[in-house]
Formats: C-alpha cells, sequence, structure tokens
C-alpha cells in the first residue's frame, strides 16, 4: 500500500496539498455543512432548515394560535398544507433576511445593543436598568448572557434590513389623491329586478334531463363510508363513581392522619404602634408610648378610642387597634410572645419590636382543637376514593386492553367485568368535518377513528385496540353497521335534482330576458320602473355583493343613464346609473389618512417584491414530500 | 546524527533533488498564494471596517428617523452616503432617510436621496430607489423622467409594482389605453408570480392569498378606465 503511495508521490502530494487546503483558510466546518443533506425540509442559498427547526417554529406558532383563540383551537387547523407552507415561508423569508445581512455586513456594534437592552422596560427598576433583573430574566428564559445577546443582535441586524425596506415604503401625493378618487367615486343608480321566480311556471324539465344530470354528476351524489359504533369507556371518573369505603377505614386514615385536622390555637388582640424610626427617633417614640400605657391604664375601657386617635398602624388604627385572629408566626417574634402570654383582657406594658413601640390588648382566644370527624368525613371519604380508583385504574386499564383484545368479538365481557354501559353512536364518516367531530363526543379521536375504518374493525368485526382518548380513559369500540361508500339512487334525489334544474332553467330565462331589456335601454327605450335612487361608493361598501359593485364601476358613464346588468342570487338585476361624482375638492385630512393607508398595503408589497428577489437571487428548495407528509396521514 | 539505512538515504537524496527542481517554483506559488489570502483578507477587513463605522452613522440615522429630526436625519443621511457610499448601510440609510423628508414635506431632497439609490444601489435596493424616485418625480409632473427610472429590466419580484407604476403615471398623463396595457400587464405579473418559484398549487394558493389586497386595488384600477376599450 505504501509502495503506491511512493509510486504516485507527486499526485499524492497534490492530493494532500489540495485537502489541507480548505482547512488552513476555511476550517473544518466547510466539509461538515454538506453533510447529510437528504432529509432537510428546505434549502435555502446553501444553508438548510431541518426538519426539527421547523416542528420548532410549528409548536411555537401553535402555542400563540392557542393563546389567541383558546378553546376554540383545534391542532387539526395546523395540518392544513397551506398553513404549513405559510410558516415554513416566514422561515425561509428569516433566513434570507439572514443571508442577505450577513452578505452586506451589516452589524451591530456593542453600543447599539447595550442602548437596546437598557431601554428593556422590563428590565429596568425605578427607570433605570438593573443588571440583577436581566441575570433574573435570562435564567428564566434559560439562555446564558452571550447566548441572549447573540440572538437580539441577529434581531436587530434583521431589523436594519426589514425596517429599511418596508418601513421606508409611501406612497406620492399625487398617488394617494387618485386613489382617494377612485375610493371616495360615487354611482347613483336605479334598479330593476327581473326574478327568475316569475319564470318558475314555464320551465318545463325533461325526465331524460333529470336522468342526464344525474349521470353527469354522480360525485355530487356520493355517500361515503358509514359506520354506527359500539363503544365502552373505561375511565379514572367511572371507577370513582364506582368505589366504596367502609366506615373503618375512613376511621384508621382519620386516626392515622390527625394532624392534618389539626387546628393550631388562634389569638386576636388589637394594638397601639409608634413607630420607631432610626436610633434617634427611638428615645422619643419610647417616651410617647409610655405616656400613651398611662392613659390606656388610667382608663383601660378606652384601648380602642385610643388606638384610633395615635396607633401609628394605618391598618389598624381605624379599627380600634384590631388585628384579628393570628396563628403563629404571623406576626413578629417580641410581639407574639407577649400575645400568647397574656390572659383575655390583659393589657401589655411598651413592647419593643422592629417597627417601634406596642402597647397590646388581649381580646380574644380560640384554643387549639382537632376537627371532629364527622366534620371531614367527605373530604377523607372523597381521598380514600381517589386513592382506590387511582390504584384499580393502573390495573383495571390493563386488563381492559387484554380483555377487549383477548376477547375480540364483543365489548361486553369488557364492559360486565369493570361494569361499564355500551354506548352506541349515530353514523360516522371516516372524514369528518371538524364541527362534525365535535358531534361524535368521546370517538372524535383520529387514532379511534382510523381503527375503526381498518379492515380488522370492518371486515373482521373485531373490537378496537383500547385507545386512550384523554389522560385517564381508555375507550374501545367496534362496529355495529356498515354502509359501503354508495352513489344515491336516482330515485331519491329525482326529486331535488329537477328542483336545481329548475331554478337553473329559471335563471336562465330570467338572465335571458334581463339582457333583452338590457340591449333595449342601451338603445334608448327606457319603460321600466325603476327603484328609487341609491347610492354605492367604493368607501362606504358594503351594501351590494362583490361582484355587483364591480359592474357597477365598471360601468362606462361617458354618457348617463348608462345601464348594466348582473346576476344576484338567481335573479337578473338591472342597473340605471343617473348621476357619477367625484368629490370636488380632495379633503387634505382625508388624503392623509389615505396616503397611510395605502402607504402600508405598498409596505407590504415592496417587502414581497424584495423577499421574491431574494427568493430568486439565493437558491430555495423546498422539499414538499416532507411538508405534506403529516397532513396525508391523517386523510 | 541519526544513521539512515540505504533505502532511506536515497529517498532522501531523491527528496532533494526534487526540491532542487521544484522548490522555488513551490516558494513562489505559496507566496502568491498567500500574497493573494492576505490582500483577500485585507479587503474583507477594510469592507467590515467600513461597515461598522457605517453602522453607527446608520443608527444615529434611525434615532433621528424615530424622533423625527429632519435636520438630523438629513446630515447622517449625507454623512452616510459621501464617507460610506460603498457600504450597503448608504442605501439603506438613503431609502428611510427619503420616506422621512416625504413626511416633512421635503419632497425634493427626498427624490434626490432616491435617484442616488436608483444609480447607486444594487439588486433589489436599487429597484426600490428606482420605483419610488419614480412616484416622487411623477409628482412634479416630469412624467417623461419618470418613466425612464421605470425603462429596463427590474428584478424578478418587482415586475409587478413596475408595471403598476407605470400606469398611474401614464394614467396622470391621461394616455388611458396605455395605462390600462401597463395595468393588465401588473396584473398578469401578479398572477404568475408563484410560477416564477417552480412551485406547485398549494405554493399558488398561499400566494395569490397573500397579495389578495393588491390586485383587488389593480382591478379597481381597470375597472376605473371602463368599458370602452372591450
Amino acid at each position: 500500500m505504501f509502495d503506491s503511495v511512493r509510486n504516485n508521490k507527486k499526485i499524492v502530494q497534490i492530493f494532500l496539498g489540495l485537502i489541507t487546503l480548505p482547512f488552513a483558510f476555511w476550517g473544518v466546518d466547510s466539509y461538515v455543512r454538506n453533510a447529510g443533506v437528504g432529509d432537510d425540509i428546505a434549502k435555502v442559498g446553501g444553508t438548510k432548515i431541518s426538519v426539527q427547526q421547523f416542528e420548532q417554529a410549528l409548536r411555537e406558532r401553535q402555542d400563540q394560535m392557542r393563546q389567541t383563540y383558546g378553546a376554540s383551537f383545534k391542532p387539526e387547523m395546523m395540518n392544513v398544507p397551506e398553513v404549513r407552507l405559510g410558516i415554513l415561508n416566514s422561515m425561509i423569508d428569516q433566513r434570507l433576511f439572514m443571508l442577505e445581512a450577513e452578505k452586506k455586513k451589516l452589524y451591530v456594534q456593542d453600543g447599539a445593543l447595550r442602548d437596546v437592552i437598557s431601554k428593556i422596560p422590563a428590565l429596568q427598576e425605578d427607570g433605570k436598568f438593573s443588571m440583577e433583573r436581566y441575570e433574573s430574566a435570562l435564567r428564566s428564559q434559560g439562555m446564558s448572557q452571550p447566548q441572549f445577546e447573540a440572538k437580539l443582535r441577529q434581531d436587530l441586524m434583521l431589523q436594519q434590513l426589514i425596517g429599511a425596506v418596508a418601513d421606508s415604503a409611501f406612497v406620492s401625493t399625487s398617488q394617494s389623491e387618485a386613489m382617494l378618487r377612485l375610493q371616495a367615486e360615487e354611482r347613483q343608480f336605479g334598479e330593476f329586478r327581473v326574478s327568475a321566480a316569475q319564470f318558475a311556471d314555464k320551465v318545463s324539465i325533461e325526465q331524460a334531463a333529470v336522468q342526464k344530470f344525474y349521470d353527469d354528476n354522480k360525485s355530487k351524489f356520493e355517500v361515503p363510508e358509514q359506520v354506527k359504533a359500539e363503544f365502552a369507556v373505561l375511565s379514572l371518573d367511572a371507577l370513582l363513581k364506582q368505589a366504596t369505603v367502609s366506615e373503618a377505614e375512613l376511621k384508621s386514615w382519620y386516626e392515622s392522619h390527625k394532624d392534618k385536622f389539626a387546628q393550631p390555637e388562634e389569638r386576636r388582640a388589637s394594638h397601639i404602634l409608634i413607630l420607631a424610626n432610626g436610633e434617634s427617633d427611638k428615645a422619643k417614640a419610647k417616651e410617647k408610648a409610655e405616656s400613651l400605657l398611662k392613659q390606656v391604664q388610667a382608663a383601660p375601657a378606652k384601648f380602642a378610642e385610643l388606638a384610633r386617635q395615635s396607633s401609628q398602624d394605618p391598618g389598624s388604627a381605624q379599627k380600634g387597634g384590631d388585628l384579628g385572629f393570628f396563628g403563629r408566626g404571623m406576626m413578629v417574634k417580641p410581639f407574639e410572645d407577649t400575645v400568647f402570654a397574656q390572659k383575655e383582657g390583659d393589657i401589655s406594658g411598651v413592647v419593643e419590636s422592629e417597627f417601634g413601640y406596642h402597647i397590646i390588648k388581649l381580646t380574644g382566644i380560640k384554643a387549639a382543637k382537632v376537627r371532629p370527624m364527622e366534620d371531614v368525613r367527605s373530604e377523607i371519604e372523597a381521598e380514600l376514593k381517589r386513592q382506590t380508583a387511582t390504584r384499580k385504574f393502573a390495573e383495571a386499564a390493563e386488563a381492559f386492553s387484554n380483555m377487549v383484545y383477548e376477547q375480540s368479538e364483543s365489548l361486553q365481557p369488557a364492559a360486565d367485568q369493570f361494569k361499564l354501559t355500551l354506548q352506541k353512536s349515530g353514523w360516522i364518516q371516516k372524514d369528518s368535518a371538524p364541527q362534525a367531530m365535535a358531534a361524535l363526543g368521546p370517538l372524535a379521536n383520529e387514532k379511534v377513528l382510523s381503527a375503526l375504518f381498518s379492515q380488522d374493525a370492518l371486515k373482521d368485526k373485531r373490537n378496537t385496540e383500547a385507545v386512550e382518548i384523554a389522560p385517564n380513559t381508555l375507550l374501545a369500540a367496534r362496529v355495529v353497521e356498515h354502509v359501503p361508500a354508495s352513489v344515491k339512487p336516482f330515485e331519491t334525489v329525482k326529486a331535488d335534482v329537477e328542483k336545481l334544474l329548475r331554478a337553473q332553467e329559471a335563471a336562465a330565462l330570467a338572465k335571458k330576458a334581463g339582457e333583452e331589456s338590457l340591449a333595449e335601454l342601451k338603445q334608448g327605450k327606457d319603460a321600466l320602473s325603476w327603484s328609487p335612487i341609491k347610492v354605492a361608493s367604493r368607501l362606504k361598501g358594503g351594501q351590494l355583493p362583490p361582484p355587483v359593485m364591480r359592474s357597477i364601476f365598471k360601468a362606462d358613464t361617458q354618457k348617463l343613464p348608462a345601464y348594466v346588468g348582473a346576476e344576484q342570487g338567481g335573479d337578473y338585476v338591472l342597473y340605471k346609473i343617473v348621476k357619477v361624482s367625484q368629490p370636488e375638492k380632495i379633503d387634505e385630512a382625508a388624503r392623509k389618512q389615505m396616503q397611510a393607508e395605502y402607504g402600508a398595503i405598498v409596505a407590504k408589497e415592496d417587502l414581497s417584491a424584495y423577499l421574491s428577489g431574494l427568493r430568486a437571487r439565493y437558491q430555495v428548495e423546498i422539499n414538499a414530500s416532507m411538508l405534506g407528509a403529516e397532513a396525508k396521514d391523517q386523510q | 546524527m541519526a544513521t539512515y539505512d540505504l533505502e532511506e538515504q536515497e529517498q532522501l537524496a531523491e527528496i532533494k533533488a526534487w526540491w532542487k527542481q521544484y522548490g522555488g517554483l513551490i516558494t513562489n506559488l505559496l507566496t502568491a498564494a498567500a500574497l493573494v489570502i492576505l490582500a483577500w483578507q485585507g479587503w474583507n477587513w477594510y469592507q467590515r471596517n467600513q461597515a461598522a463605522q457605517a453602522g453607527v452613522v446608520f443608527n444615529a440615522l434611525q434615532q433621528a428617523v424615530q424622533v423625527g429630526d429632519s435636520q438630523r436625519v438629513k446630515a447622517a443621511s449625507g454623512e452616510l452616503l459621501e464617507k460610506f457610499g460603498g457600504t450597503a448601510y448608504a442605501p439603506l440609510g438613503a431609502l428611510s432617510a427619503a420616506k422621512a423628508m416625504v413626511e416633512a414635506g421635503d419632497a425634493k431632497t427626498a427624490k434626490l436621496q432616491l435617484i442616488w439609490v436608483a444609480e447607486n444601489g444594487k439588486d433589489e435596493l436599487r429597484d426600490l430607489g428606482r420605483l419610488r424616485a419614480a412616484s416622487l418625480l411623477s409628482d412634479e409632473k416630469e412624467f417623461e423622467q419618470a418613466l425612464k427610472q421605470l425603462e429596463g429590466e427590474s428584478t424578478p419580484g418587482f415586475a409587478a409594482r413596475f408595471a403598476e407604476l407605470r400606469g398611474d403615471i401614464l394614467l396622470a398623463q391621461g394616455k388611458k389605453g396605455e395605462a390600462e396595457t401597463a395595468y393588465q400587464k401588473a396584473m398578469s405579473a401578479l398572477s404568475s408570480a408563484s410560477e416564477n418559484n417552480g412551485a406547485q398549487k398549494v405554493e399558488q394558493g398561499w400566494q395569490l392569498q397573500s397579495n389578495a389586497v393588491q390586485r383587488e386595488l389593480l382591478q379597481q384600477k381597470i375597472d376605473s378606465l371602463g368599458e370602452s376599450k372591450q
């Protein structure tokens, strides 16, 4: 082997030289980067977007949607290919901006970065940047400082580019004026409806035509495969209802958990507080407290009144010094010690605490006690039932799963064993729309549905496996009735088809009559009784369906009145345009508003034009098979 | 010194002879390669350094734009174009500055900034400059100059925007027929934009959804020209 090296020395040297060169100048990753391309979801200008990155983005979007839509959000919404492609496209856009920003050597200076961080409101304390807050915020995000700053720097870098492209868009004065004229133009018109109903009697539909329509449009009358299912649900809740607890069990649990039901002693006290701030203040405060104490001792009955006047504890002073009931550990130590040593009605001397000086009166005692068994019975019962049921469920779940599998010709044994009621579903289709899914109840589960429509369940009439449809909830089902996909027989749909054809034919006649009138109108023969004049403008919009708006505004109004016609809900409606008016003077405020609105639209257009430029310049490849993979599984 | 056996001595001699013959050439080549790399690194360093300095000015410009200080916007943008005209920050800054100038009512300065981008910018940024310069020129009724900005190829994504603006300008000149042709061209560019991306049906659906507003407004412009031409 080495001989061949020796004999071809020059070639080997050149070869070695060639492979070391890239290491020397571009580092090892110039080799590593291109490895394993096959399973990425997209490639953007030589960099990759991996399936993991895509799924991460998908999850983030899902969380966002869940927050926005709450309970009405369904994960299936994310499985629409368009939605997934939309998310991938925004990832690609992001990547394109990144590549372009790097190519343009955009860079965010340390100073600018610091500036931005110090201005984040969440990191400020008393209006100033706080390093502590910054660090704790980083910890809660699970990021190190360099990581976060690198990410922020990248974001800012992208922002430089995106901002300069999109935020700098505007429309000119003349463009905004033209757009405003277009939007504010008003056209006054009368209408005349040629209704299809009046032709209904004149229409005759041949049997042959009905048959032909049926034959030509069989797919419209297809009924998908349907089943009726029987199912049993084993859940923790069900076991909970069945669980029983004996009196002896209750009692022994109560005895062994008595500490749980013990209520420690609580006392109620009132106080008068004189605050002492710092050493210098102390002597004065103490003096004041002592003089108050003398007043209290002289007239114990006036404690509340004195507290109201002199106590410096704003919370309690109003209430005559009353602090309500409290247990040990809720008050400062010297205070607590005094209170728990007093007898009811006692008034203490001056007690010093970290707040200042207190004079304390004990006003009530609730002795320590244990809640009696009768009080807590239902609590204990619930707790014990839950424990039993949870234990049983773990065992039952396995037994249930085995049973429905082993005795696959019926659910009855499992139902008997676990005291479950067998439930029956209505007709179920395999690909139900989300609304219909809701009506399926517990069967609305992809896994259950696909099991029900599998060969095992349909042909061999076996139970499905037990599927966990929710935490601690298992469901097994079996098919009890099955209708294969079919086309509705002609006889049952004949009447509907005839009705449809009749309506179509009547609409066609209405249209023909309407168009004849229109032609006459255009020749100046107007004998119709028009509706009162109405006004349409794009700005106000709304009153007319978009296609009608279009025909009214498309009409050539060089010569008035002008006539147009449009189909509307089966009828044919004629419009007589009698006046076209544009605002004589453009209101400057309205124009400015239009400039801003139209500018925002144009900003989007510019951004997407810019992006398609980037897309063309950097090669973008989407691995469509990976994108659709999951979506296909669902069908 | 270590002793070599015969074969090794032979090899040594061979290597020496080989070096005598090619050593000079190899040294020269290596030196040349090193020089090229050094120059390349130096050029990169210089560009990076320029970009870093320009970044500081650009930052100042952005801040001035945010607070609406048009004097400072003008100053920062002037500095960018003059001292750092070769960096990417120059066209980016000019675009931002132009918008600020338009808002401050100084369309003339804005126009100059945009024309600079149209002449000195690269790729898509250049097209943004051309497009916006043309719209300001049309405001000044300099229609011929405006149309001139829009002449010639644009980068692929801008075909529709260019055609639509050409339509706006032609309409402002009163050339309804030509305007409609331009609008129709814009419409077909919008509808086929997705095909240029070489994508399938799903992608097309997504694309059509994303530019729906743009197409709607364009359709209104076409409709407003009336049915006279049909």
